[in-house]
């Protein structure tokens, strides 16, 4: 049995299991199951597919995002690549039974990993034109000859240039998917696993002429059917995939978390500075980073990064190099600072609805240095600044500090899981990313690992093919009517 | 080109020395009208394959409506299949034709085709202009036309390719009907949408009520609805839209009702019945809707004596009307290259109206004779001569009209039980335990492969039970030929014992009638009947007869599937051309000539201009 995993980065479950116009997916739909898949907790792409391909969560995986501390000075973050996630995924367990994968654009997934197959660079890969990113290292050039120039990503998608992004993301995903067919086709694999990240640019890109509700949704606006132009996209795109199977292939549709509306930035360090938790030496005249901005360290007792979510970190003394919360506090303080996090409002004063994660409630591990605590303002619906200097005591801004982006991630993306011989059928509740590998390894009569984390949403189904037709009444219906033998 | 299925020489001779067909007249005055070979067997969906691909059927496959599959004995339609890659994807019609159809050479050629319901051209092939499929296009249960009986009588049972749908009646005087649909692929269960109708006894009419469209549909007793659109859901996700036309039985004392077999809906067919694929749309936005199946008329519902003729008649009428438009409408489009429609009333009404014009014919007996019906068949060759005539209109000086049809058409008086002969012959057994003529045995699945060396299936011949090629074959593969010529000579001439009369011009080993790739497909003696027979109505289903002939007094009296030299086409065309040994295979050629396109490659005929 063989494995097919399409991902489609940042999918919505309203919008791929919604939208009755994409005939290939509703196809696979009747043939499987679906439903809401739960993501991690930050859902977000590094590290939710790893998670999913592993069945671990962030702090298993040692990474809580894109940008980790690297230890606990105030200014040393990394960046996570594909060398940050150690433990095993599913195609390294298949692997130990000899069997062949292809990985192409599963983040993070530069530098090129040395899987027993084929592993392509995500959109994280610098330059596709002059460095290695495929396994084994000549493939880069087949892939850069067979659609002129091999993209990963669309380089400055955050723009107002709506008409050239829209074009940009098509034609790279058009590209990707050329590569996936051609690799399907002719190269020997037993798990297949493509993240089309398009989408996810898409979403970022184009959400509020989609969604009506966004704050700055323009009716009548050209791009008002970018994105479900690009669902139709990928739905004729899997339909030309799936026609290369043979009847041994398990087949997964995925998305690493979902979509929903941006109402604008919190800026979170405005507010920490605002509560009396960080204390600046001098404040900035104009919006400035975090990083540019000189701390008075010694009282400063939290700090945040920003992003679609928010990382606070605490300063302990004998943690941090200046440490001003005695360790002896630090709890008391942590569950204080998660109240007054919990409290925030909207511009209109209203509670934004803020969900705070402490790491060790969160995760099974707590590896490398995981936040102190994890914020998703409004759920998510507003994303954190992490600058400051948008002026004393404001903490709603609609700009983005990292550039135009109609959208944020949610906690829920979405799955379809069509198996050959039995498996689920209709709609599934209560699936979760970490749930799928484990999932995909029972079904191809894979042991799962008991360091993975999640359970298999088949185990315990009986595998009862659906009753198939009396051979004679096929028959009877194939000629019902021929007239000159009735 | 305009076709005409199944128009008889004979009857179109008769008719011109009438003057009643004043367009195939002027066709023959300016270029020819004769006779023209059809093939074997003269079955309509291997003539016109024959037609389009200029090859004999050994080259294009189509040897007759019915295949097999010799590893199982199965039976299947020989037309077309469904191909499933895998359970994630949805199948695909497959063509079984094979060769190179006269349109796709022309494309090769750039010269664009419109072709309009040639048989075997489904699923549709990519060519340059239109095309709309014919003969092959299933119904949305799958086969040719499953039509539905509505009744309240808890005790009917289906007759022949027919389903029966259990009217309830509810104490308010309305009547409660499921109208069945495709099956669900994933439960084999029937997909229904409910019918509510009320019987409006004054007006002589029902109304029917449903989720389709036109909500309330109007049908009027004696005649057919217009088309109701209904979806059928499978749940959530799946649905397919079709339509349906209804007729009224009776309204008194109970309601008894009649729905056609549910058409795909050319918006948007379960399988692509056009190209480009929009093109049905179009045609239905411009013409209104039409009938989709590969076989409109309904004459499993006259065969079965739950319509009427008039009924009958009625749908022919439509077919030919909406027949008509497509073919006006392409005509006043199209500036160049191949047109071709099907018209193809004319085979139906002849299979079902050719007991009218022989009053001592088998079908007639018990039943009311018919005097008014009697010019039912030369009525229908009048008209197909006003499509001529309506084609004629569209051409100017450089346009080669062609009208032909694929051949002729005869009596079916006596029905021939090859299978029967073969157990006679010692040649047959059924297992211990079955008797012949029992019921639930056709698919041959009496027989008793063990000490089976031949056995009969289909329209056109009888295959052997071969060593290595049937699942459970005996006889030797050196042993064949041998036994080939055994049974052929014991078929040829075979006579009727009850009329005395012979029932088998010839019967021919099947290297002796065909030749190329598919030859091994074909059935292994191919059997050539002499006029008013046919092989029996068990037989050609793999059953086993308990006589080898009996009378038919099935209303489909007439027939034509018979010794091809009994029932050649008709060819007309509006340029001289070499009449004399014309055969339906010089047709591609000669189309190809007409419009300057190099003659395909492997074809067989030659041009009739040459």
């Amino acid at each position: 049995m063989k494995i097919l995993v399409l991902g489609l980065d940042c999918a919505a479950p309203e919008l791929l299991l919604g939208w009755d116009d994409l005939p290939n997916i509703r196809n696979l739909m009747a043939a499987g199951g679906y439903g809401r898949l739960e993501s991690v907790i930050p859902p977000i792409t590094v590290p939710a597919w790893m998670c999913m391909s592993t069945s671990q969560d962030p702090g298993s995986l040692g990474v809580y995002g894109f940008r980790n501390r690297a230890d606990h000075s105030y200014d040393k973050l990394s960046i996570a690549t594909s060398r940050s996630i150690q433990e095993l995924a599913i195609w390294d367990q298949l692997a130990r039974e000899g069997k062949r994968s292809i990985c192409v654009g599963v983040p993070p997934g530069y530098p090129p990993r040395k899987v027993n197959g084929l592993w392509v660079g995500c959109f994280m890969t610098p330059d596709t034109s002059k460095d290695v990113f495929t396994h084994p290292p000549d493939l880069g050039a087949r892939l850069n000859a067979l659609v002129g120039g091999y993209p990963v990503d669309v380089k400055g998608f955050r723009t107002d240039d709506k008409a050239w992004l829209r074009n940009q993301i098509f034609e790279m995903s058009r590209k990707q998917w050329t590569v996936v067919r051609h690799l399907m086709q002719n190269e020997p694999w037993d798990y297949f696993h493509f993240v089309d990240i398009g989408l996810d640019r898409m979403h970022h890109g184009f959400w509020k002429y989609h969604d009506p509700k966004h704050v700055h949704h323009e009716p009548g606006s050209p791009f008002e059917h970018a994105i479900h132009d690009y669902y139709r996209h990928l739905d004729v795109e899997i339909g030309q995939a799936l026609e290369l199977l043979d009847d041994e292939t398990i087949v997964l549709v995925v998305s690493d978390h979902g979509a929903r509306a941006l109402d604008g930035g919190f800026c979170v360090n405005e507010w920490l500075i605002d509560q009396g938790d960080l204390v600046l030496n001098e404040y900035p005249a104009k919006a400035t980073p975090f990083a540019q901005l000189s701390v008075d360290w010694s009282r400063t007792k939290a700090w945040s990064e920003g992003g679609y979510y928010a990382r606070v970190f605490l300063n302990i003394e004998g943690r941090e190099p200046t440490g001003a919360i005695p360790k002896a506090d630090v709890l008391k303080y942590r569950d204080d600072l998660k109240l007054r996090l919990e409290a925030t409002t909207g511009p209109d004063g209203t509670t934004l609805g803020t969900l705070v994660f402490k790491p060790e409630e969160t995760y099974h591990n707590l590896k490398n240095v995981p936040p102190d605590l994890i914020v998703h303002f409004g759920a998510l619906a507003w994303r954190s600044i992490g600058g400051v200097g948008y002026g004393r005591g404001t903490f709603h801004v609609q700009e983005n500090d990292t550039g135009p982006d109609d959208c944020n991630h949610a906690q829920f993306g979405t799955f379809i899981l069509g198996s050959p011989r039995g498996g689920l059928a209709g709609e599934v509740q209560g699936a979760r990313l970490i749930d799928i590998a484990p999932t995909l390894l029972e079904l191809s009569g894979h042991d799962v690992p008991p360091s993975m984390q999640g359970r298999s949403l088949v185990s315990g189904l009986s595998n009862t093919p659906p009753p198939s037709l009396d051979e004679n009444q096929v028959i009877r219906d194939r000629l019902s009517g021929l007239g000159y033998i009735a | 080109m305009v076709g005409l299925d199944g128009l008889e020489p004979s009857i179109v001779e008769g008719l011109l020395a009438r003057g009643a067909l004043p367009n195939l007249a002027r066709l023959r005055a300016e270029g020819g009208l004769g006779r023209v070979a059809t093939t074997s067997p003269a079955q309509t969906p291997v003539a016109w394959s024959s037609f389009a691909t200029g090859l004999n059927p050994g080259g294009h496959r189509i040897f007759d409506f019915l295949r097999r599959d010799p590893k199982t004995y199965l039976p299947d339609l020989a037309l077309n299949e469904y191909e499933q890659k895998n359970a994630f994807v949805p199948p695909k019609a497959v063509n079984l034709r094979r060769g190179t159809p006269i349109w796709s050479v022309l494309d090769a050629a750039g010269i664009g085709s419109t072709i309009l319901r040639c048989p075997c051209s489904y699923p549709p092939d990519a060519v340059k202009h239109r095309m709309l499929s014919g003969m092959g296009v299933p119904d949305v249960r799958g086969g040719l036309g499953t039509p539905t009986y509505f009744t309240t009588d808890p005790e009917e049972r289906p007759r022949e390719s027919e389903q029966i749908s259990r009217l309830e009646r509810r104490g308010d005087g309305l009547y409660v009907g499921r109208l069945i649909g495709p099956r669900n692929p994933k439960d084999r269960t029937d997909m229904t949408v409910e019918l509510l109708i009320r019987p409006d006894r004054e007006g002589r009419r029902v109304v029917v009520e449903s989720s389709g469209l036109p909500r309330a549909l109007e049908v009027r007793e004696g005649g057919w609805s217009e088309w109701l659109r209904v979806k059928f859901k499978a749940g959530l996700l799946t649905s397919v839209k079709a339509m349906v036309r209804l007729h009224v039985l009776a309204i008194e004392p109970e309601l008894r009702l009649y729905a056609s077999p549910v058409n795909f809906d050319p918006a948007m067919p379960m399988f692509p019945i056009s190209h480009p694929f929009d093109y049905a749309r179009e045609l239905a936005d411009e013409i209104g809707l039409f009938y989709t199946t590969g076989m409109v008329e309904d004459h499993t519902g006259l065969n079965n004596e739950r319509i009427g003729e008039e009924a009958f008649l009625a749908q022919c009428e439509d077919v030919w009307r909406e027949r008509t438009a497509m073919m006006e409408r392409e005509l006043s489009r199209q500036k160049d290259g191949l047109f071709y429609v099907l018209f193809d009333t004319t085979d139906r009404v002849q299979h079902l109206f050719w007991r009218f014009r022989e009053p001592d014919h088998p079908a007639n007996q018990g039943r009311a004779a018919r005097p008014d019906l009697a010019g039912i068949i030369e009525d229908q060759y009048i008209r197909g001569d006003a499509v001529v005539g309506r084609a004629l209109e569209h051409a100017d000086d450089e346009t080669l009209v062609i009208a032909l049809s694929d051949h002729g058409f005869n009596s079916f008086r006596r029905c021939v039980d090859l299978n029967a002969w073969l157990r006679e012959n010692g040649l047959l057994t059924l297992k211990a335990g079955h008797d012949p003529g029992t019921h639930g045995d056709e698919f041959l699945q009496g027989i008793d492969w063990s000490r089976t060396k031949a056995y009969a299936l289909g329209l056109t011949g009888l295959f052997l039970n071969i060593e290595g090629r049937e699942g459970q074959g005996i006889v030797p593969p050196d042993e064949a030929d041998r036994l080939k010529a055994e049974i052929a000579s014991g078929l040829t001439g075979l006579v009727d014992r009850e009329t005395g009369g012979v029932a088998v011009n010839a019967a021919l080993s099947r290297e002796a009638v065909y030749h190329g790739p598919f030859v091994g497909e074909a059935p292994d003696v191919v059997v050539h009947y002499n006029a008013g027979y046919r092989v029996g109505w068990s037989a050609s289903m793999g059953g086993v007869g308990r006589t080898v002939f009996e009378d038919n007094t099935k209303p489909w009296a007439g027939d034509h599937i018979i010794d091809p030299a009994l029932v050649p086409g008709v060819l007309a065309m509006n340029r001289p051309f070499r009449a004399q040994g014309a055969r339906l295979i010089d047709m591609a050629p000669s189309i190809l000539e007409a419009l300057g396109a190099p003659k395909g490659e492997a074809m067989e005929g030659e041009s009739l201009f040459s």
